[in-house]
């Protein structure tokens, strides 16, 4: 256990102090406070312009009406900053810029009207065009406009023959709930009304970040693990180590090592995350995503962090066993080139099922042990799930990660003294038998 | 003295291949033990086999009576024949990180380290990093990482090679000490020289068998005494006819006589006493390189 303790503490010092990760994890820490300030900065650059309100201009070119009812419509948009500026339709359009361009305008609603048809027909609705510098629409412009817009071609097809409530019954779209069925039976059926919080976003996020993490640290660390007993092979101090300690002791103290590290790395950017968040102007944008922490799923997380933890040594133990078969560095990324598919098809399966966590595919890759860290966060956080199908998947994994870690240390005992050309699997077994492993 | 290591009829396969065959030595305490042998022979197999890297097929190999176990780790101590440190490590932090792992207490590991250092005239790579040091600095941080935890058992592959006549003295020196202090040594190296001057007894492992075995004075009794070597102010000449002589090489300053039988040293030195005067005249011991290409390199005739 001394020994153990040893080896863990080497480990960790070493790695912790090396160049590249000093870099990386600083690097992560920056991007992330980036990410955090981005709606920030964007809107410090908005901020900029006229106060928050953009003036549109607006030329009518005789369809007035049209005109009056799209601004009737945003005025009552709730945190409307559209200001409407009204525009002398002086006949061409370079005129129109120019006047546009001299009253500080983002840009102005050119209404068309179309020529009349045949007789007997009805009036088609004018085309509408939006004339700024840039030539486009911005999305938040174009939000607001576009349902103005549809009001008016309603109320213009319509010529009075509707409501006004009719009218902004026929502009807003359909709500489509999804509800599941404990939530229903609570409720009495009263799915439709969908007063009741049908969906946490705290799940979801959860789940994803979960599994996000899980697949990075195990992609990452793995790597660093395999690549540390690669390095002790061709630097040769591997053969002075195994002379002293056991190494099953050196296997497990490397992945416990390694495994701090990147639970400290982990450590670092959540703090850089907490401290960006608590900045006060970050507090208010956070608020308009309406995300609420006290709703954060606390069985899905110990859940997650239990599978985080096994799966992590699963991989961790068998990323070890492969650097242990391999010479030289150079040969290392194709050795664990199997290892790094699974975890990506873990993480994949997880990703692309998180809509439908209770396919078939999530159910059979939920008990499979390289698959079930990721897949099973899914189930639990966003699926149907009964607590023996936990418990069997548990039970799996830990097996699984006994017989690998039994596996590994034969393995990494034999490749360890294996130098030269990567060995066959056939090469392997024959030399285990020799080597009386 | 008593024998704290001892190999009995140690056998190796791999696969239909016969590494080791039946290798049966013993290494006191305070002795070094020579192991020798042409590239090939058995010498890493064998001492794999007693650092417990690998297990023998057959026959038994005990460290002070006691079968190989983790406390056996503990007092034995490894060079191996490519060395390796961490080279992107301190040499303080990784010596101490691997005396500990044999069980010693940090403390007393680096004050261990220090003396070696000290010793070795390296005070100031203490704290380099290993690819700082030049390849010989960096053999005689390999050798204070096997010494540093005052291993009672040392097993030294080719420890002296690469090394400048200045740093081999060095560590023949520590090596010396050691077996002084009760160290049993286990050496290997493909120096002759080095051999006749550290060790008493040795084992010659030619293509997996044992060829020669036992104290080197022993050894040299039992070959025949085969040169002259004689030195004189002035020529001689009718050495070749002399019955017994086979050869002559050199000059009045040194010849060199090979001779089939020990009989004809008289009537050479007789001779040459007649024609001139002798400063020197010397029945050569066979030395251990000659010695060992006998009884390696005649049979890969």
């Amino acid at each position: 256990m001394n020994r153990l303790g040893t080896v863990i503490g080497f480990t960790f010092k070493n790695k912790v102090r090396t160049k590249s990760f000093v870099i990386t994890t600083l690097l992560l820490a920056l991007l992330i406070t980036i990410g955090i300030h981005l709606p920030f900065i964007i809107q410090l650059f908005i901020g900029d312009d006229e106060g928050g309100a953009n003036k549109i201009g607006i030329v009518a070119d005789g369809s007035t009406e049209i005109a009056q009812q799209i601004e009737d419509y945003i005025a009552e948009v709730p945190d409307n900053n559209i200001e409407f500026v009204r525009m002398e339709d002086g006949g061409d359009t370079a005129a129109l810029n120019e006047q546009a361009q001299a009253q500080d305008l983002a840009g102005y609603l050119l209404i068309v009207s179309a020529p009349p048809g045949p007789e007997g027909t009805q009036e088609t609705f004018p085309q509408v065009q939006y004339v700024s510098d840039s030539g486009s629409i911005p999305a938040d412009v174009q939000i607001v406009l576009q349902p103005a817009l549809e009001s008016a071609k309603t109320r213009f097809i319509t010529e009075g023959a509707l409501t006004d409530e009719q009218i902004a019954q026929l502009t807003t779209p359909v709500q489509l709930n999804a509800v599941s069925y404990d939530k229903t039976s609570d409720t009495g059926g009263g799915a439709a009304d969908g007063s009741d919080d049908p969906f946490s976003p705290m799940d979801f996020i959860t789940v994803y970040v979960l599994m996000t993490l899980f697949f990075f640290s195990a992609m990452l660390t793995g790597n660093m693990i395999a690549s540390e007993v690669t390095s002790e092979k061709s630097s040769r101090v591997m053969e002075i180590l195994i002379t002293s300690v056991s190494p099953l002791t050196q296997m497990f103290g490397k992945v416990i090592g390694v495994f701090l590290i990147g639970l400290m790395q982990i450590g670092v950017l959540g703090v850089t995350i907490a401290i960006n968040l608590m900045l006060p102007y970050n507090r208010d944008v956070m608020a308009g995503f309406d995300l609420d922490f006290s709703q954060l799923p606390v069985d899905v997380l110990i859940y997650g962090l239990i599978f985080y933890v096994l799966g992590y040594f699963l991989y961790a133990l068998l990323f070890a066993a492969v650097g242990s078969i391999v010479s030289r560095t150079e040969d290392l990324g194709q050795a664990v080139m199997p290892l790094s598919m699974l975890s990506l098809a873990a993480f994949y399966i997880g990703i692309f099922s998180l809509n439908n966590a209770d396919s078939l595919l999530m159910k059979i890759s939920s008990f499979v042990p390289f698959t079930s860290p990721t897949t099973m966060i899914a189930r639990i956080g966003l699926g149907e799930i009964a607590f023996w199908e936990i418990a069997v998947s548990l039970i799996l994994l830990l097996l699984s990660i006994f017989f690998f870690g039994w596996l590994s240390a034969k393995i990494y005992r034999t490749g360890v003294l294996m130098y030269g050309k990567r060995p066959s699997l056939k090469e392997l077994r024959k030399a285990m038998k020799a080597y009386k492993i | 003295m008593t024998e704290r290591l001892i190999l009995q009829n140690v056998m190796k396969r791999y696969g239909d291949k016969t590494a080791v065959n039946g290798v049966t030595l013993g290494v006191q305490e305070g002795e070094i033990y020579g192991l020798l042998g042409a590239n090939g022979a058995g010498k890493t197999t064998t001492m794999r086999m007693v650092l417990g890297l690998i297990y023998p097929d057959e026959g038994s190999i005990t460290y002070g009576g006691r079968p190989y176990g983790g406390d056996v780790q503990r007092m034995v101590g490894y060079l191996p024949e490519e060395r390796g440190l961490y080279p992107k490590v301190k040499v303080s932090e990784q010596i101490i990180y691997l005396a500990k792992l044999r069980g010693m207490d940090g403390a007393e590991a680096e004050k261990n380290l220090k003396y070696w250092m000290n010793k070795f005239d390296a005070d100031e790579y203490y704290d380099k990093r290993i690819e700082e040091l030049s390849k010989g600095n960096q053999q005689k941080m390999g050798f204070i990482a096997a010494v540093v935890h005052r291993p009672q058992i040392l097993i030294l592959d080719e420890a002296f090679s690469g090394l400048d006549p200045v740093n081999v003295e060095l560590l023949k020196l520590a090596v010396k000490e050691l077996r002084d202090e009760g160290a049993s040594i286990l050496f290997s190296t493909h120096r002759m020289e080095h051999v006749e001057e550290l060790c008493h007894n040795i084992t010659i492992l030619d293509r997996s068998n044992t060829v020669l075995q036992g104290d080197i004075r022993e050894i040299k009794r039992g070959f025949p005494r085969e040169q002259i070597l004689l030195k004189t102010s002035a020529a001689v000449t009718g050495l070749e006819s002399i019955p017994g002589v086979t050869g002559v090489e050199g000059d009045p300053e040194g010849y060199l006589i090979r001779i089939s039988d020990e009989a004809a040293a008289v009537p050479v030195l007789t001779l040459a006493m007649g024609q001139s005067e002798v400063r020197h005249f010397e029945v050569k011991e066979p030395t251990l390189n000659q010695i060992f290409i006998r009884s390696v390199g005649e049979r890969h005739e």
